[in-house]
């Protein structure tokens, strides 16, 4: 190397200023939008200095399909098979409210029977999700087992969901005044169930006793497991006051200590039939926003078995015109989704599609807390915070 | 290692409460409406901030649900026009709720389109920064006072305000919905139509 250089042009050391301050400045750090663990594409523009995090910009935008707008040119009907594609990973139970609104302005009043198919299967697809997020938080901060359980009890659910509706992740199964009809279908009695698939009743309790045995795994893998603690508790604690004025809600809400639940508090679905208990958390941290979530999958099961002994006969759809044309009127019916609240304002000018519809989705409003939750927060906590919060881009962008 | 506690008491749906707070708000505001189950509150544009500050301090309604806008006019490129005519504004809508109770309202204001322009509610519910921003692309509405009034979802290249009702959906004038026509017929069809021919 020295043969090579030319002694005229050598650097004189001399004259080669030192700082005896070292200043640093922030580095711009890209995170996605084909990050894993952004759960789709999110992308975080950070500015870190050294391993802290100062501060954090979402960009979003990169799934948006314009649902609101898409909306406007179809019939209600068809809107359910956009609704499913919002949040995918517990697709029935956005229909749900869509379907509510729709209803309450027809007027039209649901038989018990499809409210009660209804809540079963919203509640399996919440089991669902929650399966998803007890697999995908671990994953991301470096537990591989998990996942892989997760996803084995997850199937079983989901195949008890194919088998009514006909679709693991896009049921489409709901109708104005009720729910799909299958062939053959009429009254029936409680233990010769027509319009669900034979073998429903036994399944399903097979299935939720192991959704059961699942989460006492869980609760015994995941949550006590010492670095799963470590790197979860008294990580990302985020206070009520802050969560109500951001709109954050759901368990992500409840783990910070607001007992809110529109399954209590609401009635868009017959849950006051039902005993079951809302977990809350006390800290608002990581590991309480995990923990909230593994306890509501035990509350799920016990509703379903419930809900599958108590299931009441008779007709599955009640009277609708065949078209349906919704009267003029305005309303916002909300429900409690896996990830939060979920709401629709349907406003309606007597058309055969709503003339705006106003999507309320849980995700939003949930990551809309990441810029100051992430401030001042370490990088390897960026990851734990954001597995935390369970959002789907789907639910994001819509 | 028990870290949650599980709310003892079952709470049901209260009725008489629920009325209670409806009768609360209609004495309260003058121009309020129940209907299908959704309280509205119908507010001047000058008192937009305000009624937020007085619903969350006063009413307990501290929990920010979400705010958008609706494009009300006539001609419309997509979608049915309204049946009864309608004076061409835009009305801003937010959802406000409690979070001990099922409580909610919905606030309504509205703007002209010429000059589309409303308070930003980010400095009452910081929460309505991002809500403010999806209006902001979606309908060109301007909220005064925003922290970061950006475009939150379209490059920023983007062209138009698409919520508008005015704004075309390209996919519909490139291809038909195939509900409105008839289904061409396969190719094969027509093959065996020539071949009967010749």
């Amino acid at each position: 190397m020295s043969q090579t250089m030319d002694p005229n042009n050598m650097p004189i050391l001399s004259e080669a200023s030192v700082s005896v301050e070292i200043e640093t400045e922030d580095m711009t750090l890209n995170i996605g939008p084909q990050h894993p663990s952004t759960h789709g594409v999110l992308r975080l523009v950070a500015k870190v200095n050294g391993e802290k995090i100062s501060s954090v910009e979402p960009v979003l935008g990169y799934m948006h399909r314009g649902y609101e707008k898409l909306a406007e040119v179809r019939t209600y009907p068809q809107v359910t098979t956009l609704v499913n594609r919002i949040d995918w990973v517990s697709g029935f139970a956005n229909e749900i409210p869509f379907i509510a609104g729709a209803e309450k302005l027809m007027e039209i009043e649901v038989p018990e029977r499809a409210q009660y198919i209804r809540l079963i299967l919203t509640e399996m697809a919440r089991i669902s999700s929650h399966f998803v997020f007890n697999g995908a938080f671990p994953l991301e901060i470096g537990a591989l087992t998990p996942i892989f359980l997760a996803m084995e009890d997850r199937e079983r659910v989901l195949d008890l969901l194919e088998s009514v509706t006909g679709g693991r992740f896009h049921p489409n199964f709901n109708r104005i005044g009720g729910v799909k009809p299958v062939a053959g279908a009429g009254p029936t009695t409680k233990k010769d169930i027509q319009d669900l698939p034979a073998g429903f009743y036994h399944d399903t309790k097979v299935a939720m006793e192991k959704v059961l045995k699942a989460v006492d795994t869980f609760e015994d893998l995941i949550g006590g497991n010492e670095v799963f603690q470590a790197r979860t508790k008294k990580v990302g604690v985020l206070t009520k006051e802050v969560a109500e004025e951001y709109g954050v809600s759901g368990p992500i809400l409840r783990a910070s200590g607001v007992e809110f639940d529109l399954r209590k508090q609401s009635d868009y679905l017959p849950y006051d039939k039902f005993d079951f208990e809302i977990p809350i958390g006390e800290n608002g941290d990581c590991f309480d926003r995990w923990s909230v979530r593994t306890s509501e999958m035990r509350e799920s099961a016990k509703i379903i078995l419930q809900a599958i002994e108590d299931m009441p006969s008779g007709p599955i759809q009640a009277k609708v015109p065949k078209v349906i044309k919704v009267p003029k009127g305005q309303t916002y019916v909300r429900a409690e989704n896996p990830k939060g609240e979920m709401g629709y304002y349907i406003i309606s000018e007597g058309g055969l599609g709503p003339y705006r519809l106003k999507i309320r989705t849980a995700s939003f409003s949930n990551i809309s807390i990441l810029p100051i939750m992430l401030e001042g927060a370490l990088l390897p906590d960026l990851i734990a915070i954001m597995g935390s919060l369970d959002f789907v881009l789907g639910d994001v962008d819509r | 290692m028990k870290i949650l506690k599980e709310s003892g008491e079952r709470k049901t749906l209260n009725q008489s409460d629920q009325n209670e707070f409806i009768n609360s708000i209609q004495s309260s505001f003058k121009n309020t409406s129940y209907n299908f189950d959704t309280l509205k509150i119908n507010v001047n544009l000058s008192s937009w901030i305000d009624t937020h500050k007085i619903l969350k301090k006063d009413f307990n309604l501290s929990f920010f649900n979400w705010l958008s806008a609706v494009d009300w006019d006539n001609e419309v490129k997509t979608g049915d026009a309204p049946k009864e005519p309608v004076t061409p504004s835009f009305e801003i809508l937010s959802c406000l709720s409690q979070t001990n109770s099922n409580n909610l309202v919905i606030s309504s204001t509205v703007i002209s389109k010429e000059n589309a322009e409303i308070e930003s509610l980010v400095d009452v519910f910081a929460g309505a920064n991002w809500h403010e921003r999806e209006a902001y692309e979606m309908f060109g509405i301007n909220f005064l006072n925003h922290p970061n009034l950006t475009k939150l979802y379209l490059p920023d290249d983007y062209e138009g305000n698409p919520l508008l009702k005015s704004f075309e959906l390209i996919s519909r004038e490139v291809k038909p919905w195939p509900g409105d026509v008839d289904v061409e017929g396969m190719p094969e069809d027509s093959i065996v139509v020539e071949e009967k021919g010749s």
